[in-house]
């Protein structure tokens, strides 16, 4: 049988599942992490995202196999108390409506921010293309990743 | 449970909901309300002052956890930071649950309101016994009451003194000039649980032992499967199962991935009876609603003798307008988890119709409704997905197939376009007659399509079947001396449903859209020519809405003036508006401004302006607009399409929904008001595709009656 060794949110977890099992399934079934939402499983709604090695990746269209020997971070690790600057950014911004898609929202923001400390508009169009809000929290999601960059709003 | 502190009764008059408030200083841990009251919230004082409020709407987003919970706690003068919110769950004090209509507001808003008044005069009495003085000389503030001469008492230390005094029958309520949270920006109760991945939505239920399911249904709605292998499905590793059930075949597994993996396989042994809808598909439909414009048809209003008008009028102006199938594509896809008990089961799902959710899945267990205890949990996207229960029904149907521990049934994407309860096509048949002044004297809406409330009513056609489905068609609020709104109605075998703005969308599109070209042809400015035909009038009776014209026609002004409407704009850039008086309730006016530059449709920027009564949470309300907003955008380029009967859709690639690129600014504009709250879900919604396709028009001179736009494109 398949086993993986990966850290996920700096500890590390040894799992047993095929080798085709997305990190998504990993995740939420096997390690009970259900922050990391699945809302397509096609790639296409940005709501599995986390961070592999510190890049914002789709866990629903990575399979355990590539993160293995990786640093996941998942939303239950981006900070202990909610008090990553993305996450005060968007209690601040009131972005949540129904906050499904959220998670994977901030942890594409937290990525974004890492890479680039001052975002464009472009950036930020950029980097949400893969993700589907359809509650429409799109206008607070901007004003968020601004303010967590310490632009004014 | 003799020994409980008792509980205050109260019933409130209003929307004719009875409250229940429970001031329990010493509770059990876990121990549930006595299910002797049929209360549609509770209110629970805890010995450290902590209250909980249990809210009797589901939370999808729309924030009702936030602003139900601030009726009660301005009230009751409570601290904010102190309150803790649960879900209903149906039940006896809760028979009768449903969030949508864009009513939880309004339904609520005077039971708990009075519901935290009276709670409040009987601690304010308890603490005035003790301390031997008048409960005049008592104030609260933030939990407490506080007597004349320092005294102070914190509402948990006086829970059990005040259950035993009588319940006031009518408590005084606060002034609006009084209010510390209402009207208040609040920020969503749910918010740190949100951004910290703890908020438990329906799929992120995990009970001991849980296992996980898919179903392989027909693609082809109402097909069943005619034969299949399960042996390929139990290849895969984790599969435990395979079940027929109603709906198709359920694949059990260890984990989601498994039985993913199995109902795959199992697909390529499956073959199917796909039934009689087999053949339906877009274009014949579309043959048949066309066929539909003219002929018999259902009245839904009609004000004087619009056929004699038109045939009198010097000009007739005719169009037809179409809308196509919409889904709602929630992001979080539809599931629900269910535990067989010895005596019952046990459901977990994120449900805006949570008492039908439980009869009609204990119904298809063979169970008495209490037998079935249904845990609401946070809902991923609502949009009237979720008054739906065949999802709810077929977990009930997979568990007890299943046998064992709990099931959790999870929906892919795919299973979400093919089997969604759809907002069906419509086409409209759109007469103006002028007559020789140019004054507008008649006009005629004739729609065309499937009936959404004969699928609410299982097959059967309601009375009210025509003025449901020309709802925001029968309400035009401009005054015409000749009128006629009618629905004949299509057949169509697809599961349909309530979709976020219902009927309203196209009947408002078609309507706005079309009031539009009137006026060009009349060679008037838009909102010159809405604001003359609103006139003066006053309240409008529209069967049984009546709405107050006053007040539309302040918000198209207001949305108008800071759009600044009437200014030069660049070539190739344009101004639009719609505005509509929904349910006679809230009144909603928007602008939209957009480009067009070598096809390529910009929406920059929607200003919107409201007027919902009162506002309870202006943060909430500008969050309602937003999303709106964004909601009516997607439709100008999302449909569903049907070809051998079953979608051509299978996802968000060819399901291509706003995404944060195209979202345009948005500004909300309160026009303030005393009345009392109405809703702010669906006003925002039926106003964009119209403001955005006149904008077009002003912007390029191109009519666009038909969505979605080709490719984006115009």
């Amino acid at each position: 049988m398949p086993s993986y060794q990966l850290t996920v949110n700096g500890r590390v977890r040894t799992v047993d599942v095929d080798a085709d099992t997305p990190l998504l399934w990993v995740l939420r079934d096997t390690l009970g992490l259900t922050g990391t939402k699945f809302g397509c499983g096609q790639g296409v709604c940005g709501s599995c995202t986390v961070h592999l090695d510190g890049q914002a990746v789709k866990s629903c269209q990575t399979p355990i196999k590539d993160a293995a020997g990786h640093a996941v971070l998942t939303v239950e690790g981006l900070s202990k108390d909610g008090s990553h600057p993305v996450q005060k950014a968007w209690i601040a911004e009131d972005v949540a409506q129904c906050g499904y898609c959220q998670p994977g929202m901030i942890m594409t923001a937290a990525a974004l921010l890492k890479r680039k400390a001052h975002p464009t508009d472009a950036d930020i169009d950029d980097a949400f293309a893969d993700h589907v809000c359809r509650c429409g929290t799109y206008p607070r999601v901007r004003s968020a990743v601004k303010r967590a960059a310490g632009g004014a709003k | 449970m003799t020994d409980r502190r008792d509980f205050l009764k109260v019933t409130a008059a209003g929307a004719g909901l009875m409250l229940g408030l429970r001031l329990d200083a010493k509770p059990r841990p876990g121990e549930k309300p006595a299910a002797a009251f049929r209360p549609n919230a509770f209110l629970a004082v805890l010995p450290d002052g902590t209250v909980r409020i249990t809210v009797p709407k589901t939370e999808m987003g729309q924030g009702v956890r936030t602003a139900l919970p601030l009726a009660l706690a301005e009230e009751l003068d409570l601290d904010w930071s102190r309150i803790e919110v649960v879900n209903a769950n149906p039940g006896p004090e809760f028979k009768s649950m449903q969030t949508g209509g864009s009513t939880s507001v309004s339904s609520t808003w005077m039971p708990l309101r009075k519901a935290g008044a009276a709670a409040r005069e009987m601690l304010t009495a308890a603490a005035a016994a003790t301390w031997k003085v008048g409960p005049d000389q008592c104030r609260t503030e933030r939990g407490f009451v506080l007597g004349p001469k320092g005294q102070k008492a914190g509402y948990g230390d006086l829970a059990e003194a005040a259950a035993k005094l009588p319940v006031p029958k009518d408590p005084a309520l606060k002034q609006a000039k009084d209010y510390k949270l209402l009207g208040r920006r609040t920020p969503r109760h749910d918010g740190p649980g949100i951004v910290t991945g703890k908020a438990v939505f329906g799929l992120d239920v995990r009970r001991p032992g849980q296992r996980f399911a898919t179903v392989l249904r027909c693609p082809v709605p109402g097909g069943q499967p005619k034969a299949w292998d399960e042996a390929k499905a139990k290849a895969v590793r984790g599969v435990k199962g395979v079940v027929k059930v109603p709906t198709g075949l359920a694949v059990i597994a260890e984990s989601t991935w498994a039985a993913l993996k199995g109902r795959e396989a199992l697909a390529t042994t499956t073959t199917w009876d796909e039934g009689s809808a087999r053949d339906f598909n877009s274009a014949d439909l579309e043959t048949r609603m066309r066929a539909a414009l003219t002929g018999a048809a259902e009245d839904a209003r009609r004000v004087g003798d619009a056929e004699k008008a038109l045939a009198a009028a010097a000009k007739v102006l005719e169009a037809e307008y179409a809308f196509p199938y919409q889904a709602h594509t929630t992001v979080e896809p539809m599931n629900a988890t269910v535990q067989m008990l010895a005596d019952g089961a046990e459901m977990w799902t994120g449900s805006q119709s949570p008492n039908r959710a439980q009869e009609q899945a204990a119904a298809a267990l063979g169970l008495k409704p209490e037998q079935l205890k249904v845990n609401v949990a946070l809902i991923g996207g609502g949009f009237g997905r979720r008054l739906g229960t065949d999802f709810s029904t077929e977990a009930a149907q997979v568990a007890k197939a299943a046998g064992g521990g709990p099931v959790q049934v999870v929906w892919d994407r795919e299973d979400d376009l093919r089997h969604d309860l759809y907002h069906p096509a419509t086409l409209h048949r759109m007469r103006a007659g002028l007559d020789a002044s140019g004054r507008l004297s008649a006009w005629a809406h004739r729609i065309a399509g499937p009936a959404v409330l004969r699928a609410w009513m299982g097959g059967q056609k309601s009375p009210a079947q025509a003025s449901v489905e020309a709802n925001g068609a029968l309400d035009i609020p401009y005054a015409i001396p000749a009128l006629t709104v009618d629905f004949a109605e299509v057949e169509a075998p697809t599961p349909l449903g309530w979709w976020r703005g219902i009927e309203i969308v196209p009947n408002v599109f078609a309507r706005e859209c079309f009031l539009d070209e009137v006026a060009h042809a009349r060679g008037m400015d838009p909102l010159q020519f809405r604001l003359d035909l609103l006139g003066d009038q006053g309240i409008v009776t529209f069967g049984r809405d009546e709405a107050d014209i006053r007040r539309l026609k302040k918000v198209l002004q207001v949305a108008a003036q800071k759009a600044g409407w009437g200014r030069g704009l660049p070539k190739g850039r344009g101004l639009g508006l719609a505005c509509h008086a929904y349910d006679g309730r809230t009144y909603a006016a928007e602008v939209a401004e957009v480009s067009v530059e070598k096809g390529r449709l910009k929406v920059h920027k929607i200003t919107c302006a409201v007027d919902c009564g009162f506002v309870v949470n202006p943060a909430g309300l500008e969050a309602q607009v937003e999303g709106g907003i964004a909601f009516g955008l997607s439709a100008l380029t999302t449909q569903i399409t049907w070809e051998k009967g079953r979608t051509v859709q299978t996802g968000f690639h060819d399901f291509p929904v706003l995404r944060l690129a195209d979202m345009p600014v948005i500004e909300t504009h309160v026009v303030p008001s005393a009345e009392a709250p109405s809703g702010m879900g669906e006003p925002p919604v039926p106003l964009a595709i119209p403001a955005v396709l006149n904008a077009v028009f002003a912007a390029t001179g191109k009519r666009i009656r038909r969505v979605p736009l080709e490719g984006g494109q115009i």
